[in-house]
């Protein structure tokens, strides 16, 4: 679906996007992942061919993408970040004015009811909330039902009930075969989501793998442990999967001794920091 | 072509629901009007008061010029509005990645309205000047009026980041036709200094009727053009 060979790209005479290179497969969810100003939104400009002016290759659906024509965008749903609404309108104006750009057309009432905002549909858009502004944007990324989606922060903004709405309808684009391209600085949401991920900082790849497996490259789960010893509380900490060996934990086990006993899993954030030095959030 | 059509629809139907930008398209009407009507009368008025032959008749021409750039500018001004509108609503992003693109966006934005300003200023020259003007001088001044207001419209929408600064490069950018008077007042060399203001090479193409005049006057529109158009397009994908 995407091919991104050599990428150059500066906004100024200092380069910005460095020699970068990877694939994305038909059907995945491909998640970028990188504090502010990291380039990913400069990425995902280049890749729906905003910004044309960069050297190797970026190939979309079997295109080059500075030489797109306009029935590129026929096939290719962007969210941004930021909503990108008429206030003045009514979400059901907008809709209906966005989805009249588009050869193929998908029920807005289906997707306004997805998103639990078919009964607010007539309110102008300046008196939506901010969450209720992001899930508009979201729905007006599938309204000529895209095979390729591009979406930057789709949860931002959102109460966790109404984020694991959105989460859920990525989850079924994905089953419906589309590919996804997901700009977030939320581990849990790439970790959620994503089939793989690309870390990017300072315009570059750094690493780019399965979240899970990204996760357990860096060190196995640990166990936390605190026990009484002479009246006071002491604390211990092993890897998992060395807790049959560890003596002092088989005699608290016998002993009943354990005051507290948890696991820890590195998160993807921690990876993150590893690898890059940076922190996501 | 019907994504095109679309924008252009949703732009006119911004400025329908706009009081101010409805006011703005009905201007040029008032002015020619006032113009007509009004210049005329002030005229027997100041030739009465000065027992003079002629004060302002002398300039019928001057005023017929600003008759021809004020329908564009009027016209291009509101469509600097409603892109510093869209701009602010995150819509000018969003509109270059739909099937409209950056290039149908501009089409719509700039230079549909810039076709409706010529028409409407050819109109009101056919019905308001005060001097008589030929159908094919009418033509060249309203094209050459109204590309510079692309230019114009390029100008307040690069510059500026929201509607009131957008108000506020559009009275600065008013200066850009002060070059009309100078073939009027200056004859000597001096005014040459305004030889980079496109209205300067109109006002001195209608004065002369010299068809050579019409190369820097097309000239000098297109170099602002192409030079705010660069600008305009960074902020487009900002």
């Amino acid at each position: 679906m995407i091919s991104v060979k050599n990428l150059q790209f500066s906004y100024t005479r200092q380069p910005f996007i460095e020699n970068m290179s990877f694939e994305v497969k038909d059907g995945e969810i491909f998640g970028f992942l990188g504090p502010s100003g990291a380039g990913k939104s400069t990425l995902q400009k280049i890749l729906t061919g905003l910004l044309r002016n960069y050297t190797g290759s970026v190939i979309v659906s079997d295109t080059e993408v500075k030489r797109h024509d306009n029935s590129f965008y026929e096939n290719i749903g962007v969210d941004f970040e930021f909503p990108s609404l008429y206030e003045k309108l009514t979400a059901r104006e907008n809709l209906r004015f966005f989805s009249s750009l588009y050869r193929k057309q998908t029920d807005i009432d289906y997707l306004l009811e997805r998103v639990g905002l078919l009964h607010e549909a007539n309110k102008r858009v300046a008196e939506y909330s901010k969450g209720m502004k992001s899930r508009i944007n979201f729905i007006k990324a599938l309204l000529h039902d895209p095979i390729l989606l591009f979406l930057d922060e789709p949860t931002s903004g959102l109460d966790p009930s109404n984020a694991g709405r959105i989460k859920e309808m990525i989850l079924q684009e994905k089953a419906k075969g589309k590919t996804i391209i997901l700009t977030t600085h939320n581990m849990y949401d790439a970790t959620e989501l994503c089939d793989r991920v690309a870390f990017i900082v300072d315009g570059e790849l750094r690493a780019l793998d399965i979240p899970r497996k990204l996760i357990m490259s860096r060190g196995a789960s640990k166990v936390r442990y605190t026990y009484s010893q002479n009246g006071r509380e002491e604390g211990a900490e092993i890897p998992l999967n060395q807790t049959g060996e560890d003596s002092l934990l088989q005699s608290l086990l016998r002993e009943n001794r354990l005051l507290s006993i948890h696991s820890s899993e590195p998160t993807l954030n921690d990876i993150f920091v590893e690898i890059t030095g940076r922190r996501l959030q | 072509m019907k994504p095109l059509l679309r924008s252009f629809g949703i732009f006119m139907y911004q400025i329908s629901r706009d009081n101010m930008l409805w006011a703005v398209c009905i201007a040029p009407l008032l002015a020619a009007a006032f113009f007509r009507w009004g210049i005329p009368h002030i005229e027997i008025l100041l030739c009465e008061h000065f027992q003079q032959q002629a004060v302002l008749s002398e300039y019928y021409l001057l005023f017929d010029l600003f008759l021809s750039l004020i329908t564009p500018y009027l016209f291009c001004f509101a469509a600097a509005m409603v892109m510093l509108t869209e701009y602010d609503e995150n819509v000018t992003g969003y509109m270059a990645v739909t099937p409209i693109g950056k290039r149908g966006y501009v089409l719509s934005r700039l230079l549909l309205p810039a076709v409706i300003s010529f028409f409407a200023s050819m109109l009101l020259m056919h019905f308001f000047t005060l001097t008589v003007w030929t159908l094919w001088m009418t033509t060249i001044t309203c094209l050459l009026t109204s590309l510079l207001n692309v230019a114009i419209a390029l100008l307040v929408f690069s510059f500026s980041h929201n509607r009131v600064e957008g108000m506020a490069v559009a009275k600065l950018a008013g200066l850009v036709m002060l070059g009309l008077p100078v073939p009027f007042f200056l004859s000597s060399g001096v005014q040459y200094l305004f030889s980079p203001l496109p209205s300067f090479w109109i006002a001195k193409f209608c004065v002369k009727r010299d068809a050579i005049l019409l190369l820097p006057a097309i000239l000098s529109s297109l170099l602002w053009v192409w030079l705010l158009y660069r600008k305009f397009e960074q902020k487009l994908v900002r």
